[in-house]
């Protein structure tokens, strides 16, 4: 452990609150992998809220405020709320996020009665005992810090080990079932490795904020990969990064560590909806707008096209009418068309320009291509599942292919 | 004089995931008629639907109902949706789902009309569900389940009737006495039904009218046109056993 | 009107103003939007303590309101990316409100009371002694609050009674019939965000999160129709408020705790006995079903030829 911290370049107390930060983001980012590909989010946010009671219960058999303890407590009231939860969903109609719910109030609801009853034995040092719902990484000391790294290091070797049943049971449960996994004790696991997530951020964030720390390295990386081992690596790296970088900023600016670690988590996870490519709202938005564009321009081009090989060029008016587009939509297509050059105008009547006219053909030969395919697909023999691409046949079939295809559409069977 | 249409696509494309599944898909379907749109999975048969409703966005072209653009015309239509997006567990009645039927006629706020209770009545028994009307909708079968959603698309009393495959997963015996009852609503009432079938025979049977799709519109028309075996093949990618005739002729070498 | 009476009236309304909208959320999954709510408040309260220097109740309220609408709101349009699924979302927007809370009291407001407790984190035990007086009689305010809520609620619920069924029960369906499904949705959440800020103020925030869920998840054993499923959360909710005040006061614990678990049983109990859906109702039947094929078999057993 002090080799740990003094390899870190930073004062002795920034270290081990810099460490700390560390471990706790990558156990949660890793963890709460399970808990939010299950649908089941918000399981840490009872398991904070269950907490209570178990405090409880420890400072009324201890008498003592010694964490330790609490913590066991708080664990083993979590243990207690998860198996609750899994067993409302499994043996009722209840949902998930029900279920969550009950467990939810009523051990809190429990905790606030005990909260009395602590009150009544007019016991002084009582006070406080709910401040684990906060949390303050700065006082997080150096014997803090191992006890979350070897929480930490034995959930993470336990999701290595199952890595696999896991991924069957999260993907497809009555399959893991029909192979003979346990489907039942797998997702107690789950829930009680989030647990110990819940029990490793306690110290540092918070209960209630410890929610968003299992959930939004989980989401950022869901956007960036779709498979669950790079998923679980990524959302462990997220935390990580998320957890120090919070940490830092908030020991700079004399502020909670919890807080600003949550920001920080929340603006990556925005940051990441936003813009990752192929699932962002922003990347996908732009994609849809060039994808209709280049459909319209296609088609107004093509229609352009048949117009001018059936008679004369025709005006805007002619080609509304002959290709059953709405009018904007040829107005607009023209429009493009027509700054990048593909059309040429005399007055009225619209001509294709040379390239105009070449687009034409790599349109009709692209479907062309696809009428081929339908006919012939099947009789391609093509070496493993790829799938066409309409807009690009060429290019996802492969040369060799396309070009067999070519030569069966111009192949016709013998008569007899 | 032209046929009058029900409901007709122009110049349709619509791409999930930069990938069209429809490509430019000119279709219509005659007022009147019972109409079935066959292809194989993923040839973008539901998507046609959907977005001839506007309940997916389309890249390009546009969809008329009655020969109105459909965003003044949903009214005309009665849908009925792929099953499972329904919640089974939702406490509800089938008497409670038949009455949705009505809800756009009866306007916001105000309740269901006695005469629209009656109407639904009337649909409850049209496809034999009376008896179970105050039974809660998960505890029926799947044949029983399709029967309502049909008595709510028919209390909606739309002129025309879409069907995203109704038949899916439902015994012999109810689906032919659904499509008994499509065919007697297009003879009695001259309401128009397009339906998203699977099963080429019987679309060959108890049909008029047929779209063949894969991405492409391949046929259109009557269906003794529109379900030849090249056409299915062109839609299929492989010869279909089912076709009748012309087999000898495209595989006798 | 007795501290008692004032007391039970006051949880009993508040069991009427959630145990209406209660099991929408419940059928709809998004259950915890209570609990989301009572953390993101917080930088509500903030905002108004630092802006106007007040703990006046009113401006809290307004305050409070305004995030617990704000939330709602981010929480419905994370969902409708359709990139987060709603309990992710309910789960990343509550801890970043109530972070940007506590940063707010940490910065600017350190040295200041702000205790969560007494502010909007309300307690039953002090609504007989907040009265208003309405024509002559003195009356708790908390009664009159909740009351309003309730009568508001109820009028929500009545008039868009087909409405919210049908957005809930079947959205694609709604659509082709021109009701939308995300303005449903979205009435219906910030609702429940105004209905938990007053009733937080009454009677604490864990009460309120209690009787959004813990009730209607009950009534969702018990029966098959919708607005008995209503009805019977609005009693089970009057019955907890009832049950708790008598048990808290047997054992001189905390009120909003003891109606809590007093709903937390009742649950536990239907889960066991419910006629329909309760776990000994079907081991009965699965044990019935056992022994009929078991006679069964045994009764066919002697027609069959013995080798």
């Amino acid at each position: 452990m002090d080799h740990l911290i003094e390899l870190i370049p930073l004062p002795y107390t920034d270290a081990v609150v810099a460490l700390g930060a560390a471990i706790l983001g990558i156990t949660a980012g890793v963890l709460g992998a399970f808990a939010v590909l299950r649908g089941r989010s918000l399981v840490g946010d009872a398991l904070a809220h269950s907490a209570l009671p178990g405090v409880a219960i420890a400072f009324i058999v201890t008498g003592a405020k010694d964490t330790g303890s609490l913590l066991v407590g708080a664990g083993v009231a979590g243990i207690v709320a998860a198996l609750l939860m899994v067993g409302i969903e499994q043996t009722s109609r209840i949902r998930p996020d029900a279920a969550i719910g009950v467990v939810l109030s009523s051990f809190f609801s429990l905790g606030i009665v005990l909260l009395t009853y602590i009150a009544d034995l007019n016991n002084a040092s009582q006070a406080g005992l709910d401040t684990y719902l906060f949390g303050q990484a700065a006082g997080l000391l150096e014997r803090d810090v191992a006890l979350m790294g070897a929480l930490s290091l034995a959930s993470l070797v336990v999701v290595a080990v199952l890595f696999r049943p896991f991924k069957v049971t999260l993907f497809d449960p009555s399959f893991a079932s029909s192979v003979g996994l346990r489907v039942r004790v797998l997702e107690i696991t789950m829930t009680t490795l989030i647990v110990v997530a819940v029990i490793v951020g306690v110290r540092a964030v918070g209960a209630i904020l410890m929610v968003a720390l299992l959930i939004a390295p989980t989401v950022a990386a869901r956007q960036l990969t779709g498979r669950l081992g790079r998923m679980l690596v990524l959302a462990g790296v997220i935390g990580a990064a998320v957890g120090v970088s919070g940490a830092l900023v908030s020991m700079r600016a004399e502020v909670p560590t919890g807080p600003v670690i949550v920001l920080v988590a929340f603006g990556t996870v925005l940051l990441c909806l936003l813009l990752a490519p192929g699932r962002g709202v922003l990347w996908r938005a732009g994609k849809l707008r060039r994808d209709r564009r280049r459909a319209r321009n296609e088609g107004v081009l093509v229609d352009l096209d048949t117009a001018v090989h059936a008679g004369p060029p025709p005006t805007e008016r002619e080609l509304a009418q002959l290709s059953g587009r709405p009018r904007r939509e040829i107005l607009r297509g023209l429009r493009d068309l027509h700054r990048t050059g593909m059309l040429e105008r005399d007055g009225d009547r619209i001509f294709l320009s040379g390239a105009g006219a070449g687009a034409a053909h790599g349109v009709h030969e692209r479907r062309h291509l696809w009428t081929l395919w339908l006919e012939h697909g099947a009789e391609l023999d093509l070496p493993d599942a790829r799938e066409p691409d309409p807009h690009d046949l060429r290019a996802s079939l492969g040369d060799e292919h396309t070009e067999r295809l070519f030569a069966l559409g111009t192949w016709r069977p013998p008569s007899p | 004089m032209t046929v009058p249409v029900a409901l007709e696509v122009r110049r349709l494309t619509v791409s999930y995931n930069a990938r069209p599944v429809l490509w430019d898909v000119d279709a219509a379907f005659p007022a009147a008629a019972l109409s079935a749109i066959v292809g194989p999975n993923g040839a973008g048969k539901s998507t046609l639907l959907r977005a001839a409703l506007g309940l997916v966005a389309s890249d390009s072209g546009q969809a008329l109902i009655q020969g109105r653009p459909v965003r003044s015309a949903l009214g005309r239509v009665a849908y009925v949706p792929q099953r499972d997006a329904v919640d089974w567990d939702f406490p509800i009645t089938v008497r409670e789902v038949v009455e949705m039927g009505r809800y756009r006629q009866t306007g916001w706020v105000r309740r269901v009309a006695r005469s629209d209770r009656m109407l639904v009545e009337d649909c409850l028994e049209r496809v034999g569900m009376r008896p179970y009307a105050t039974r809660q909708i998960g505890a029926l079968s799947g044949g029983q389940r399709q029967r309502v959603f049909l008595a709510r698309a028919l209390c909606q009393q739309a002129p025309v009737l879409v069907m995203d495959e109704p038949f899916a997963g439902v015994d012999a015996r109810t689906e032919a006495s659904l499509l008994g009852l499509l065919s007697e609503l297009r003879d009695t009432e001259g309401r128009s039904v397009i339906v998203v079938h699977h099963d080429l025979a019987t679309a060959r049977s108890a049909f008029d009218w047929a779209l063949v799709l894969n991405v492409r519109a391949v046929a259109c028309g009557p269906v003794s046109e529109a379900l030849t075996a090249a056409t299915l093949r062109r839609a299929y990618g492989a010869v279909t056993t089912d076709a009748p005739g012309e087999q000898e002729d495209l595989w006798t070498t | 009107m007795s501290t008692d009476v004032t007391i039970i009236l006051t949880a009993g309304l508040v069991a009427t103003a959630t145990g209406l909208i209660g099991p929408f959320l419940v059928l709809r999954r998004v259950a915890l939007v209570g609990d989301a709510v009572s953390h993101a408040v917080l930088p509500g309260i903030v905002m108004v303590y630092l802006l106007f220097q007040t703990r006046a109740p009113l401006a809290v309220v307004v305050g409070a309101s305004l995030f617990a609408v704000v939330c709602v709101l981010s929480i419905d349009a994370l969902k409708a990316t359709g990139l987060v699924k709603s309990d992710a979302a309910i789960g990343l927007v509550f801890p970043l409100l109530f972070s940007l809370g506590v940063l707010g009291i940490t910065r600017y407001a350190s040295g200041i009371h702000l205790d969560l407790d007494s502010t909007i984190y309300g307690e039953i035990a002090f609504a007989p002694f907040r009265t208003v007086s309405i024509g002559g009689f003195e009356i708790a305010r908390s009664i009159v609050q909740l009351a309003c809520v309730s009568v508001f609620n109820l009028a929500l619920i009545t008039l868009l009674w087909k409405e919210i069924k049908a957005t809930t029960f079947d959205p694609d369906f709604s659509r082709t019939i021109g009701i939308r499904p995300a303005l449903l949705s979205r009435l219906l959440l910030i609702a429940v965000a105004i209905t938990a800020v007053i009733a937080f103020e009454s009677v604490g925030a864990i009460l309120v999160v209690t009787m959004i869920i813990v009730p209607a998840a009950t009534a969702y054993l018990l029966t098959d129709r919708l607005w008995v499923m209503v009805a019977l959360t609005v009693s089970i909710g009057w019955v907890s408020a009832l049950a708790g005040h008598t048990g808290a006061s047997a054992i001189d614990a905390s009120i909003a705790g003891a109606m809590g678990l007093a709903a937390a049983c009742g649950f536990a109990l239907v889960l066991l006995a419910s006629p329909r859906y309760g776990l000994l109702a079907r081991a009965v039947q699965r044990a019935r079903r056992r022994r009929a094929i078991a006679s069964a078999l045994e009764s066919a057993a002697p027609a069959r030829p013995v080798a």
